[in-house]
């Protein structure tokens, strides 16, 4: 989803902007050197294209409909560098000129959309495709996998920036003053609807028309693997830069929640230890049983939440907090690090 | 007169296709010359109003444009690039390439922007353009919100802001009203009186004898025909081989007749568009 | 809203559906251009103003603690709206899309947030709490807020001066130009994929199996992939034979005005005093 403004606080929404800018920057060098003059015509076309895929509503098994993001189709085939700046610009425009998504938000939803699901798509797809040809269906399923995995990966981030809102943004009476779920809520509320349904919106969309093109414009598909400019970084180009990159956004996850934590006491706002101390958990009982039932349902996916949803032990809810966020590292680093070695042994079978 | 374009067996392949799209073209193009390029769908006209405006560069052959290489070296440098491409202006056939910008104003102020004029300048540039080719009234309008017909006067003033030596048309008239169509033909026949080049190409036979004095025919990439619109467009076995006019079978009292027939004007050529 | 869903009910009339909302953005832009025209308010300032004070109340209410206080930006808001003679006929579809949704989410806070009981539920036995009430107000109101002035702001502004004026905010220059472009090949591609669910509808006959729907969408997507190559390696020859040589120039004719001077410290006093307050 595009997170509207409101649902974060202005400090994660500065955060998340310059999380996304060194992405917008090596993605913004790294196009002009390689795509040079061709880069404006290009980007702007398919930042065009990116928000017109996203607004095709379509059926899904079970009754529903959904929308893709486009950010893995534009992933595959244009490269990831690319697809960041157009996915990005794509959200700009639907923020400012339609409303989609809040205007402090555009660096939150970058982030998530354009940036995590670029890269996870981008990865998926390229692990699983491996060194077929561009006409196997191999390609087709690795499509599939992209666009689910990409849009649930970006769901999951939007899911913890929401979680961690009320862990450090709460008014002096402990009431949050952003997003109000903590993690044990959102990050089930959030995966529900995408593993469930807008996963497939995106899982058919990607598939969909990487088969399509295998039979109808194949060069659309071959054009970030070959190596012609449009790549704009495949594996073996984009690895060196994308690695410092994800290091870089790994440290800036893992400071940016102490950093809010001191900024939290800075500001006068009870740290989370310091609610703990002074309320002795005695305001935070009264949550009905009939919807700590159904928050424990909710928790059923994730089982590994130990922190029970008002068990006032604040400390465990940024505990989890920096568990979901470290989670999101340990897969990216994990995702770069499988590519490499891949890369790596395709650099050795076809050099 | 002299000579502004020389064409030397140019050749060109697209990276797909196993045919040339250009081969053993040699032409020269004269100062103040009203050139039409005919030819069908796929014939090469678009590729060789490409290869005179520096956009690709031929395979092999050579081209010199006002006395000197026209490569992708020359091309390089900002001084030469500059130069060239304020002397040659494209009018593409889909207005929809052409007209990249968001308003009217922003369109037309492209090219003088890319030279590095200054502001007042362009401001003063513009409006006279948009002036002369009656569209002021158009200005901040956006170009999915234009007529045809205004697109293509749009698409036009974009590139005579610049005040061209020449100006390479393809297919002016394709997907135009009658009435946008003589527009644009009225507009050629007035701007070349001032003695600038014209090279038009077309499939509308009934235009060229009115912006042309000279006449080539193309057919499979490579010339067929060169002589003036008159003689050219009286031939009609020629025309017919080149599929520029296609035979009409019908019956005259039982008797089974076949004559050549012009299509007039609403030949239109989507490929372009999207 | 990107990979929510529904529950459609026109189920099965998928092209229909497209279609619709196809138009839908299409019109919505030509509406938003004619109060640009119109002699109200903000439709004086210079964009630049306007994109800055935009951006200043929104961060005003997402950084106010207290609800006071967003509510007196959000009374800015409708104010501004007021004098730039917006009709709220075109504001309430904003207001009521946007509470529906935030509305949702937030619902749920007023009985989950720990805090005083301010009343319970008959048969649930579920607690309003003061707190849960206080932030699911916040979070309705903060994007009620942040989405009126940005709907003030192109509604009263030709998109391209947004998007120039953007420049003053940090935008590079580059993404400024890419900006308008992609605004501009947007239409086009609207137009087109249109035009190919429209050729398509008038073939098919009866509803659209969902499998069937699902491959022509795949397909039309397709198509439109191959078309932005094209269409993009074209505009880049259109664009060389201006000569555009990578680098991008823009023309802003903005001038601040007499109404500017005014407006400016009207705006940082508004500002400023919703920061302190907000943060009190």
């Amino acid at each position: 989803m595009h997170i509207p403004d409101g649902y974060l606080s202005p400090t994660t929404c500065v955060a998340l902007y310059a999380a996304a800018t060194p992405f917008w920057y090596v993605a913004g060098t790294r196009i002009k050197k390689t795509l040079s003059m061709r880069m404006v015509p290009l980007l702007s076309v398919f930042a065009a294209f990116s928000f017109i895929i996203m607004m095709f509503n379509l059926p899904l098994p079970g009754g529903t409909t959904g929308h893709a993001t486009g950010a893995a189709l534009a992933a595959i085939v244009l490269g990831p560098w690319a697809a960041v700046i157009s996915v990005s610009i794509a959200l700009v425009i639907q923020a400012v000129f339609f409303g989609d998504g809040g205007i402090l938000a555009i660096g939150a939803n970058s982030f998530t959309m354009a940036i995590v699901g670029v890269f996870v798509a981008h990865y998926t797809y390229r692990i699983i495709a491996g060194k077929t040809a561009v006409s196997a269906s191999r390609r087709v399923v690795a499509a599939a996998f992209a666009g689910y995995l990409s849009i649930n990966a970006a769901a999951f981030v939007t899911a913890v920036l929401f979680g961690i809102q009320p862990l450090f943004f709460t008014d002096s009476n402990g009431a949050p003053l952003y997003a109000p779920y903590t993690l044990d809520i959102a990050i089930p509320a959030m995966m529900i609807g995408h593993l469930g349904i807008a996963g497939f919106a995106e899982l058919i969309v990607t598939a969909g028309v990487v088969g399509y093109l295998q039979k109808n414009d194949i060069s659309l598909l071959s054009m970030s693997d070959v190596g012609t400019p449009i790549v704009a970084g495949t594996l073996q180009s984009g690895l060196r830069s994308a690695r410092t990159l994800w290091l870089i956004i790994a440290g800036l996850l893992v400071l940016t929640p102490l950093g809010l934590i001191a900024a939290g006491t800075a500001w006068g706002e009870w740290g989370a230890t310091e609610l703990v101390a002074q309320d002795g958990g005695k305001t935070l009982t009264n949550a009905p049983t009939g919807l700590l039932q159904y928050a424990n349902v909710w928790k059923a996916p994730v089982p590994d939440y130990a922190v029970s949803f008002v068990s006032s032990e604040q400390l465990g809810y940024i505990l989890s907090g920096v568990m979901g966020v470290g989670l999101i590292i340990i897969t990216m680093l994990l995702v770069t690090y499988i590519g490499a070695r891949i890369s790596r042994r395709n650099e050795h079978t076809n050099p | 007169m002299d000579a502004l374009f020389t064409l030397n067996n140019i050749r060109y392949d697209y990276a797909n296709t196993a045919q040339p799209a250009l081969h053993d073209v040699s032409m020269t193009i004269m100062r103040g010359q009203r050139v039409a390029i005919m030819g069908a769908n796929g014939s090469g006209k678009s590729t060789l109003l490409r290869i005179l405006d520096g956009l690709y560069f031929p395979k092999s052959g050579t081209i010199t444009a006002f006395g000197e290489p026209l490569d992708e070296h020359h091309l390089m440098d900002d001084t030469y690039a500059h130069a060239f491409r304020k002397r040659v202006a494209f009018v593409f056939q889909n207005p929809d390439v052409q007209l990249f910008n968001p308003t009217v104003y922003d369109e037309v102020a492209f090219g003088p922007l890319q030279m590095r004029w200054d502001k007042e300048k362009i401001a003063r540039s513009v409006a006279e353009t948009l002036d002369m080719l009656e569209i002021s009234h158009l200005r901040d309008r956006a170009p999915h919100r234009l007529s045809g017909g205004e697109k293509k006067r749009v698409a036009i003033a974009s590139v005579l802001i610049l005040d061209p030596e020449v100006i390479l048309l393809d297919e002016p008239t394709a997907a135009l009203d009658p009435k946008s169509q003589s527009m644009v033909v009225d507009f050629l026949v007035g701007w070349a009186n001032s003695g600038k080049t014209i090279v038009t190409a077309t499939h509308d036979l009934d235009t060229v004898p009115d912006i042309a004095d000279d006449a080539y025919i193309f057919q499979q990439g490579t010339i067929v025909a060169h002589d003036t619109p008159a003689n050219l467009l009286q031939n009609h076995e020629l025309l017919l081989a080149a599929n520029l006019i296609h035979a009409h079978h019908h019956h005259h009292d039982g008797v089974p007749h076949t004559h050549p027939h012009f299509h007039l004007g609403h030949e239109h050529d989507h490929s372009g568009e999207i | 809203m990107g990979g929510e869903a529904h529950h459609g009910k026109r189920r099965g009339n998928f092209i229909q559906r497209t279609i619709d909302s196809l138009a839908e953005t299409l019109e919505r832009s030509l509406y938003a251009e004619q109060f640009a025209e119109e002699r109200g308010i903000l439709q004086r300032l210079d964009p630049r103003v306007k994109l800055v004070a935009v951006l200043g109340f929104i961060i005003c209410s997402a950084a106010s603690r207290n609800l006071p206080v967003v509510g007196a930006i959000a009374l800015v808001a409708v104010v501004l709206a007021l004098l730039s003679r917006i009709p709220f006929t075109s504001l309430t579809p904003v207001w009521i899309g946007m509470f529906v949704f935030s509305g949702l989410i937030a619902g749920p806070a007023i009985f989950l947030t720990p805090g005083p009981s301010l009343a319970t539920l008959p048969w649930l036995g579920w607690h309003v709490s003061s707190y849960g009430l206080r932030s699911a107000a916040l979070l309705i109101l903060r994007s009620e807020v942040s989405i009126t002035f940005s709907v003030l702001l192109v509604m009263t502004t030709p998109w391209i001066h947004v998007m120039k004026s953007m420049r003053v905010v940090g935008v590079p220059t580059t993404v400024v130009v890419i900006l308008g472009m992609t605004y501009r090949y947007i239409f086009l591609m609207l137009q087109s994929a249109s035009d190919m669910f429209e050729a398509r509808q008038s073939r098919v006959i009866g509803k659209l199996s969902d499998s069937d729907a699902r491959r022509l969408a795949s397909a039309t997507v397709g198509v439109l992939l191959s078309k932005s190559f094209q269409l993009s390696n074209d505009v880049y020859l259109a664009m060389q034979s201006r000569g555009f040589r990578g680098e991008v120039y823009t023309l802003d004719e903005f001038r601040l005005g007499q109404n500017d001077y005014i407006a400016i410290p009207l705006i940082f006093t508004i500002f400023v005093s919703g920061i302190w307050f907000g943060l009190v």
